[in-house]
């Protein structure tokens, strides 16, 4: 028995050199299965269904699909619209079910929900230590969206800020929220500039016809709108913005053609992409006119983001069976990788 | 050139038809006038028709549980009680024509009928027809078409019928149908008030279908006159009113309601000898609902279409021969939150042809034309052939081309209606063996049907969701049907089995259509004996997919029903019986649109009154 003891009490030792050792080193370990790789969440079926999320390692050696019910053996919910981070938590939003599910972005495990106050969810972002949530609120209804304010540790929903119709993408920096207001089932042209600190709308921009994308780069603030689309009979072109984040005052806007409806847009190395017509240009930061020709032609896409010189198109095919996710080396413009992941892939994120 | 030969070779041919013309029993003809929908056997003698009578009609409290549990038909239903779409062999709910006394009733706005829209207990007969029948029925008519049919009877008589249904979840039925007739003068009334809580438990969750309430009223009216001995006019009416509330997933709760009200009515007048009837129909009808996307708040989105038809039918009957021309028009004008206000007219001339070769082969050969006021329409024809080799075996054939119009939706929809739509064609042939022994009755059919231009809504891009002519399908199958009738003494046995194997193919990834199942089979037992009655309805349904990469699937399951009936009175004036049913016998989980689940067990009492 007591050298059983003993025994242990070395290998508890050890066990803690082991892990006191590998903290130092962690940068290079990863924090649970589903760290160093990419997320993938797939809508599901408007009619009724559940969103899932795809995993598929940085490598590309592993995919994994339905991470989260494999993990938790519970369904996401019904449109699975985006994951918003903080930290090491992942907020995932369905928005018909109108619930959030949080987790631990490498492990997948589930620490929390939100049920109650939120009404048709979009997006998450963190703000001066705090959650935001737009929220479309009833679709018939056009003054009664909000965003909701989360509390990080509780997951609580502490109070609500409203604003104008339609807030969709959120850009969370210091003690500043943007919220691009692309319109719900209508359309919108405003960026609502929330203070944080106040939870206050602080200023209205206006924008293009339906902001669909936004970036934060040396003190400007990037805001792509893709038009009116011609089935609304009032059709108008994009429209890409840049504000001056200091009074947004100075803003230069750079328009489409009127039947152009450029979207996605994504910085890397102080370069823009975004995609039009079936093509994605690329834009450097100090342009001071669009790109008249393609960086790379013929890519169609439900989803495009750009990360790390990399350009992940995801393509939703039928929107009734499985779609794909295909990874494009942004230098080389050669496709590296496809996988087919789950039902109407709409988001990719980086782990 | 080619047209003259034709017309010179067809001048010929009825000249010889004309003169094998005999003499026919004007009786027989009375009974043929009186019948609503005569055509259905006569001009389609190569079509599975399977006829479901009161003694059917009244195990069941709805027009989907009738077809799902007597019929080969798949039913696709968000919840209980709520839109439930049709997949008759193989094909969508925009491919199976529900047909009212002999007019086509499919929404004009979306094309489909919602079977929980139906009332069905008013009605004399309800006939399954397989297969493709768009020459005489219009668009829609592929995987087959289902006939509502009201009949006449000129006989002294007065008979009054009162059912009244209780059950779980609050469910309740008040059913009251007039009969009563001279030899003039016919008339059928029927009345019915339906509701439902329908808050059944979601089995294996802690959930409830908490927002599926139901309530209707239906009224059925048919009137015929007697004008003279060659004149007889008839009146039908019925008029639909529903509210439900639209259940939610097991993901996602819901405040939807959604209100709809049909008004049909048709008069024809009959001119008749014993070679010919002349008949003239005039209809209106009228659709609306109204759907709210939250119950409590005032928004609604809308849409009414107001249809009239003119029909002029013309039938002769030679010896061996029926030949029948009719005229067509149909004008509709819809108005709509989302669509946009506009009309349709569509005039059709059809030639019909039954010509029985000998008393043991015939055959019929129809065509139709349309000449529709905004897209051009295919021509149509159904051949089909019976063939009596014994008195115990009867082969049939019939090939047909059919079509499915696009839609008041598909066309004007607000920004995503697409006005260069072309129907929906389908070709198809199948093959029937029947064989009628004493005791038992069984029949095989095998078909094979290709469907072009399928009409779909897609995202494309820049445009949002429209529909577009997307896919091609290859259809193919067997369906079975068995009926064992056994009386022995005063107890009677009824056995009925229905099994239809169905491919459905998508030619673009040879995969199998969402929602269409390989194998469903059907099996009803009862059995009486003096006063007293029971029943088991038996449901197998195979697996479904619910993508179309065949990715994801709903189980398959198998579903019963019991029910039993006692005559407590039984006299030459009254009957009255009780009646009990459980639903979903053993309790068993199941879903037949992915996320919906169906009721647990539930029970309905009921009490029946004829005098």
């Amino acid at each position: 028995m007591k050298m059983k003891g003993k025994i242990a009490g070395i290998l508890a030792l050890g066990f803690l050199i082991i892990s006191c050792e590998s903290d130092d080193n962690s940068v290079d370990l990863p924090k649970g299965a589903y760290d160093n790789g990419i997320l993938i969440t797939n809508e599901g079926a408007f009619s009724g269904g559940t969103g899932t999320i795809n995993y598929i390692s940085d490598d590309y050696s592993t995919m994994e699909s339905e991470v989260y019910k494999k993990v938790n053996n519970e369904d996401l919910g019904t449109i699975v619209q985006s994951i918003g981070f903080n930290d090491d938590e992942a907020y995932i939003i369905a928005n018909v079910s109108n619930k959030i599910s949080i987790v631990n972005r490498n492990t997948f495990e589930k620490l929390g929900e939100i049920t109650t106050g939120l009404n048709n969810p979009r997006y998450f972002a963190v703000s001066n230590g705090k959650g935001y949530v737009s929220n479309w609120g009833d679709t018939a209804d056009e003054n009664d969206d909000y965003i909701a304010i989360i509390n990080l540790s509780s997951f609580a929903i502490e109070g609500t800020i409203p604003v104008v119709l339609g807030p969709e993408k959120l850009l969370g920096k210091n003690n500043v929220l943007y919220v691009a207001h692309s319109g719900a089932y209508g359309t919108n042209n405003k960026v609502s500039v929330i203070n944080t600190i106040t939870n206050e709308l602080s200023n209205t921009i206006e924008v293009g016809d339906v902001p669909n994308s936004m970036q934060i780069e040396d003190g400007y603030l990037w805001v792509l709108a893709s038009g009116k689309p011609s089935f609304t009979k009032d059709e108008t072109g994009g429209v890409l913005s840049k504000i001056n984040t200091r009074d947004y005052s100075d803003i230069v806007n750079y328009t489409f053609g009127a039947t152009e409806h450029p979207g996605s847009l994504g910085l890397d190395d102080d370069e823009f992409y975004y995609g039009l017509g079936g093509n994605i240009y690329k834009m450097d930061i100090e342009d001071t006119e669009l790109p008249t020709a393609a960086y790379i032609e013929s890519i169609s896409y439900y989803n495009m983001t750009i990360h790390d010189d990399k350009m992940y198109v995801t393509d939703a095919k039928d929107y009734a069976s499985n779609g794909s996710i295909s990874i494009y080396d942004l230098e080389t413009k050669q496709l590296e990788q496809t996988f087919d992941v789950g039902l109407i892939p709409g988001g990719v994120y980086f782990n | 050139m080619m047209n003259k030969k034709y017309l010179f070779s067809a001048l010929c041919f009825f000249t010889v038809l004309f003169s094998f013309a005999q003499k026919k029993d004007s009786v027989v003809v009375l009974d043929e006038v009186i019948l609503t929908d005569a055509k259905l056997s006569q001009f389609s003698v190569g079509n599975k028709k399977q006829v479901l009578t009161d003694s059917v009609l009244s195990k069941t409290n709805s027009f989907t549980d009738l077809l799902r549990y007597n019929s080969t038909i798949y039913f696709k239903e968000n919840g209980y009680g709520m839109v439930s779409s049709p997949s008759f062999r193989g094909t969508n709910a925009q491919q199976t024509a529900v047909i009212w006394n002999g007019i086509n009733i499919n929404s004009q706005l979306n094309g489909q009928t919602d079977f929980n829209t139906i009332v069905t207990s008013n009605y004399n007969n309800v006939t399954v027809k397989s297969g493709g029948g768009s020459v005489q029925y219009g668009s829609g008519a592929i995987g087959g078409s289902i006939h509502l049919n009201n009949s006449f009877n000129f006989k002294e008589h007065l008979d009054n019928e009162l059912r009244i249904g209780y059950g779980s979840f609050d469910t309740q039925s008040t059913n009251y149908k007039l009969s009563l007739g001279s030899k003039k003068l016919s008339l059928n009334l029927g009345l019915n008030y339906n509701s439902s809580n329908n808050d059944y438990k979601y089995l294996g969750t802690d959930q409830k279908n908490e927002n599926g309430a139901y309530e209707n009223g239906n009224v059925d009216l048919s009137l015929g006159y007697l004008i003279s001995d060659n004149n007889i006019l008839k009146l039908y009416q019925n008029t639909y009113l529903g509210s439900r509330d639209f259940s939610g997933t097991l993901l996602a709760n819901s405040n939807e309601n959604y209100k709809n009200t049909n008004v049909r009515t048709m008069l024809e007048w009959s001119n008749f000898n014993d070679k010919k009837i002349s008949r003239l129909k005039v209809a209106h009808l009228y659709e609306r609902y109204k759907y709210y996307a939250n119950k409590d708040r005032p928004e609604y989105a809308f849409g009414y279409a107001n249809s009239y038809l003119f029909n002029y039918d013309y039938k002769y009957t030679f010896s061996n021969v029926v030949l029948n021309a009719i005229i067509d028009n149909n004008y509709t004008d819809v108005i709509g939150r989302n669509i946009e206000e506009s009309n349709r007219n569509i005039t059709s001339v059809s030639i019909l042809m039954q010509h029985k070769l000998t008393n043991k082969l015939k055959y019929s050969f129809n065509v139709r034309k349309d000449y529709t006021s905004d897209f051009s329409s295919p021509f149509l024809f159904v051949f089909s052939g019976a063939y009596n080799i014994s008195k115990l075996y009867n082969v049939t054939l019939s090939a047909s081309k059919n079509y499915r119009i696009p839609t008041f939706n598909d066309t004007y929809w607000v920004g995503a209606g697409n006005k260069d739509l072309v129907p929906e064609t389908s070709k198809q042939v199948e093959v029937g063996n029947y064989f009628n022994l004493k005791n038992v009755r069984f029949n095989v059919i095998g078909y094979y049907t290709k469907l072009s231009e399928m009409i779909q809504w897609r995202p494309i891009a820049g445009e949002g969701w429209i529909p577009v002519n997307v896919k091609d399908v290859t259809q193919y199958g067997a369906e079975a049907e068995a009926a064992v009738t056994k009386h022995l003494g005063q107890s009677k046995l009824v056995w009925l089995t229905n099994y239809a194997y169905t491919k459905s193919i998508d030619d673009s990834n040879d995969k199998q259509l969402m929602y269409v199942p390989l194998h469903k089979i059907t099996s009803n037992l009862a059995f009486s004996y003096k006063k007293a009655e029971a029943y088991i309805q038996l449901l197998r349904n195979d697996l479904v997919y619910t993508t179309t990469d065949n990715s994801s699937e709903l189980p398959g399951y198998t579903v019963a029903n019991l029910g039993m009936s006692y005559d407590v009175v039984k006299t030459a004036k009254n009957t009255t019986s009780l009646g009990l049913r459980i639903n979903n016998l053993f309790n068993k989980e199941y879903q037949n649109t992915a996320f919906r689940p169906m009721p647990n067990r539930n029970i309905m009492v009921q009490l029946t009154t004829k005098f």
